[in-house]
């Protein structure tokens, strides 16, 4: 009997083990993709006058590049609080939409494991656990707790290379580390962007918002962000009705 | 910043509170079909206005022409490479390297 429980117990021991590998080895090649980002966010951090303590717990807690430099750009800027979190709000909402996929599987757990997928949940990691869901037919919070985990410890050194490189090399964005963000954030809407309104959504933000950010600098990301959203919206309804 | 301890608090909030929304218990309703739809266009659409700026303006901040801004070029070359490669980190890689040896040209 105890023999048997101990087999039991190792099988599934090696199987989680098999499924935290697994995590690690699809998450790594997305999680490598953002380290200049996350080099950038520590070095653009020190370069506007954070401390480094300030500038690594903006990566330990708030755990979000998009959010992070956004907010960077801000305080670079001696924008508003308001205008900050408005854009934080903004740039998170997609968040809504992964948090209410992952509901139906997550939301008998734990508080503990619920917060920890929360805390952990970005795109990344929502694009390999849905891959996984895909082929397994099952949401395995092994696999999607540990994917999150293996991407926020490459997000935080990055960052923490970002802060000891800003401090030793002053302007450090003229090393073409904000080219970085636009050449990042281009591989990854081009290749997803597979339909009319998906293009039409990019096309209009866009344009506003190189005409909001002559205009209303501190609003021109969440204007431009909530215009391509509603223009993708709209040209999907046209689509549906032309079908 | 003096309410850089502010901002950080209320940022952690805030994304935390996105990505746990439809994880809590009391939250009794589900999103509908609408506004998933909606949603569905934030990311494409909040990059594409965080890098078109860049591309298209960061002429402004690097002194150059709007034609022989490496920040275009570059810019446009990495839009031209993620179509042909469906690798995203081979397509940082070489855009942000055509943004280095064009900053040395120009």
């Amino acid at each position: 009997m105890s023999t048997n429980r101990t087999i039991v117990a190792r099988e599934t021991v090696t199987s989680d083990l098999k499924t935290i590998i697994q995590a690690t080895i699809d998450i790594l090649p997305l999680a490598l993709a953002t380290v200049p980002w996350g080099v950038l966010c520590g070095s653009l951090a020190i370069n506007i006058g954070l401390s480094p303590l300030q500038a690594q717990l903006m990566s330990l807690l708030v755990f979000a590049g998009a959010v992070q430099l956004a907010a960077l750009t801000i305080i670079g800027a001696v924008g508003s609080l308001s205008s900050m979190f408005s854009s934080t709000f903004v740039i998170s909402s997609r968040h809504l939409l992964y948090s209410a996929v992952f509901r139906e599987h997550v939301r008998q757990s734990s508080l503990g494991l619920r917060c920890s997928i929360a805390f952990f949940l970005t795109d990344e990691m929502f694009a390999v656990t849905c891959a996984y869901m895909e082929k397994h037919k099952i949401f395995s919070p092994i696999y999607a707790l540990s994917s999150g985990v293996v991407f926020y410890l490459i997000w935080n050194i990055s960052t923490f290379a970002g802060i000891i490189a800003g401090q030793h090399i002053p302007n450090i964005e003229h090393l073409g580390l904000e080219f970085a963000i636009a050449a990042t954030f281009i591989a990854i809407v081009v290749p997803a962007i597979k339909n009319r309104s998906t293009l039409i959504s990019v096309i209009s933000s866009g344009l506003s918002a190189i005409v909001l950010s002559i205009f209303m600098k501190d609003y021109a990301l969440i204007t431009a962000t909530f215009i391509g959203m509603l223009c993708g919206y709209l040209a999907n309804d046209k689509e549906s009705i032309d079908e | 910043m003096n309410n850089f301890w502010v901002a950080l608090v209320g940022m952690t909030c805030i994304t935390f509170s996105c990505r746990y929304f439809f994880f809590s218990k009391t939250v009794p309703f589900e999103l509908g079909t609408k506004t998933k739809r909606l949603l569905s266009y934030t990311a494409p659409s909040v990059l594409t206005a965080m890098w078109v700026p860049i591309v298209f303006l960061g002429h402004q901040s690097a002194d150059s022409d709007f034609i022989t801004s490496p920040f275009l070029i570059a810019g446009l070359v990495t839009v031209v490479l993620s179509l042909k490669i469906k690798n995203t980190l081979v397509a940082v890689g070489l855009g942000m390297s055509i943004f280095g040896l064009l900053k040395v040209i120009f």
